[in-house]
């Protein structure tokens, strides 16, 4: 087994290594599946190790090397892809009993790109069921765990995905977030997680939860990583009707160019409800440490930050809307917690939805005020860390309330990074939210933080 | 929302859900229809929820 710190090194690094010689894409591979086969039983991060393809891969892109090829700095990086990316030929099952079974024809449009840039594919990571449902115990799909304690939720949707990259385990992932299911697990995880704007990142070939709320995106340890593997995503692409024409800028260059003279806007409305006084102290330590380095913080007010929960009312319809036909046909296959969630979207009338859909207008153009004034927000990512097992299992359990979705309310950039830990060793995070299409921003504030601490530097394992 | 209340959107809509776990998707619908039911739609100025095509907007203008 390789040394540990292979396995939390940074994409720029492991290229400098490939190129200097000191390190290949086979050997790096290799050693990933061997701590894969070592730890997963465990974690269940994956569904599916694609051991073959990952070897094929690496050799691809050891050959890439070999003729001097060194324009992808993802070249030979392995990766994981949430499994509700459609990957031809490989089993493709969203966590659900409906799609056991299911290998796709083709690539979704984000797989086809990080291969395309020489990721290896590792395999697929298992998400919530439909990414919405949790997986009871008994589930055909056992539900991953949280590497920090095994007993507690890594979050969700893109569970497998942030187990995998807090174990050491892949380089990068691939997470899809209609609420915060790429934030969310970034933060119960202490990892990087990035939901960009809305029509930046494609969504074809992925499986819908609702239309308007979806968003795909990179999931890493570090912000430069998220960097590199939004670099690759981003995109117009014909196939997904929210895509966007936006240029795509260098989202790497600009990283290191710091917070000074920067405006952080903290809303301290709504996002501080029911927050656990741990995560509050991290989260206001992480404000003084932005200060320290030259930003300039102010509280902010969202006037209509409190009908932010009229998300749900979206989400629930649009997901039924989907589901429909196979919930009526086959409603056996999906398990009871999805099956009542999605069945409470049929209970929403039309009227209701409409004025969801109005509300989330006034929230957008209350946002894009604020964003006239700061550059970027900054909120908790989540207001609580990890919950156990025990507690999410029990039947009263209802649907937590985040703060991530807002930022799928209004299509903003928004990134989870680490900030701190609680006493019982659980991560805490910081989301930092921008104005459409200016993830440069957003990731350079996140990057700028990042390096002036080490939360990021701590592992499970 | 009453559990009555439920129990007639359940039944206009043609689905079906335990009895044990009404209560639970009575306070998840309750919480996600509260910002709606508490919009007086009239006080407001007219929000569609329409696409929009504008072609130049500034960078701070635009939602999605």
């Amino acid at each position: 087994m390789a040394s540990e710190e292979l396995f939390y090194a940074t994409i720029r690094d492991i290229g400098a290594r490939f190129r200097r010689r000191a390190l290949s894409p086979v050997e790096l591979t290799r050693a990933h599946l061997e701590r894969i086969e070592h730890l997963d039983p465990k974690l269940h991060a994956f569904v599916t190790v694609t051991a073959d393809r990952a070897l094929a891969d690496a050799k691809a892109a050891e050959a890439a090397l070999g003729r001097g090829d060194i324009s992808s700095p993802l070249l030979g990086i392995p990766v994981g892809y949430k499994d509700i990316y459609a990957t031809r030929g490989i089993l493709t099952t969203g966590g659900s009993a409906l799609l056991a079974d299911w290998i796709p024809d083709e690539d979704s449009t984000c797989v086809t790109r990080l291969q395309r840039a020489g990721g290896v594919m590792l395999g697929k990571l298992i998400t919530h069921e439909f990414a919405f449902g949790i997986q009871f115990p008994g589930h055909r799909f056992p539900a991953a765990r949280n590497p920090w304690d095994l007993e507690r939720m890594p979050g969700g949707s893109s569970s497998g995905s942030g187990a995998a990259l807090a174990a050491g385990m892949a380089f990068g992932a691939l997470g899809s977030d209609t609420g915060g299911s790429i934030r969310g697990p970034a933060s119960l995880c202490g990892i990087a997680g990035l939901k960009p704007t809305y029509g930046r990142c494609s969504r074809a070939g992925v499986l819908t939860l609702s239309w308007t709320l979806d968003h795909t995106g990179p999931m890493a340890r570090t912000v430069e990583d998220c960097a590199y593997l939004l670099q690759a995503l981003a995109g117009y692409d014909a196939a997904d009707p929210a895509s966007s024409r936006e240029p795509v800028p260098d989202y790497v260059a600009p990283l290191g160019r710091g917070v000074r003279g920067l405006r952080v806007g903290v809303p301290r409305e709504y996002f501080f409800e029911g927050i656990d006084p741990e995560v509050e102290k991290g989260f206001e330590q992480a404000l003084a440490t932005l200060r320290q380095l030259g930003a300039a913080v102010e509280d902010v007010q969202i006037p209509s930050i409190q009908s932010a929960g009229a998300f749900m009312a979206i989400m629930l319809a649009e997901a039924f809307a989907y589901h429909e036909r196979d919930l009526r046909e086959h409603p056996e296959r999906f398990g009871e917690l999805l099956r009542e969630r999605l069945l409470a979207g049929a209970l929403i009338t039309g009227s209701e939805y409409v004025q969801a859909q109005r509300i989330r207008t006034r929230l957008q153009a209350d946002m894009s005020a604020v964003l006239r004034r700061v550059d970027v927000l900054a909120t908790p990512t989540s207001p609580k860390p990890a919950p156990t097992f025990t507690a999410v299992y029990d039947p009263d359990y209802g649907f937590p309330r985040g703060n991530t979705g807002p930022f799928n309310m209004t299509g903003l950039p928004a990134l989870a990074v680490p900030c701190g830990f609680t006493t019982s060793g659980l991560p805490i995070s910081i989301q930092i939210t921008g104005r459409p299409f200016d993830e440069t921003t957003v990731l350079r504030v996140g990057h700028t933080y990042e390096q002036a601490t080490d939360w990021h530097k701590r592992h499970p394992i | 929302m009453t559990l009555e209340e439920l129990r007639d959107r359940m039944k206009a809509a043609r689905v079906e859900i335990a009895e044990n776990r009404l209560e639970v998707v009575r306070r998840l619908l309750t919480d996600a229809l509260r910002p709606i039911l508490a919009m007086d739609s009239r006080a407001h100025r007219t929000l569609e929820p329409a696409v929009t095509f504008d072609t130049v907007r500034s960078r701070g203008d635009h939602g999605q």
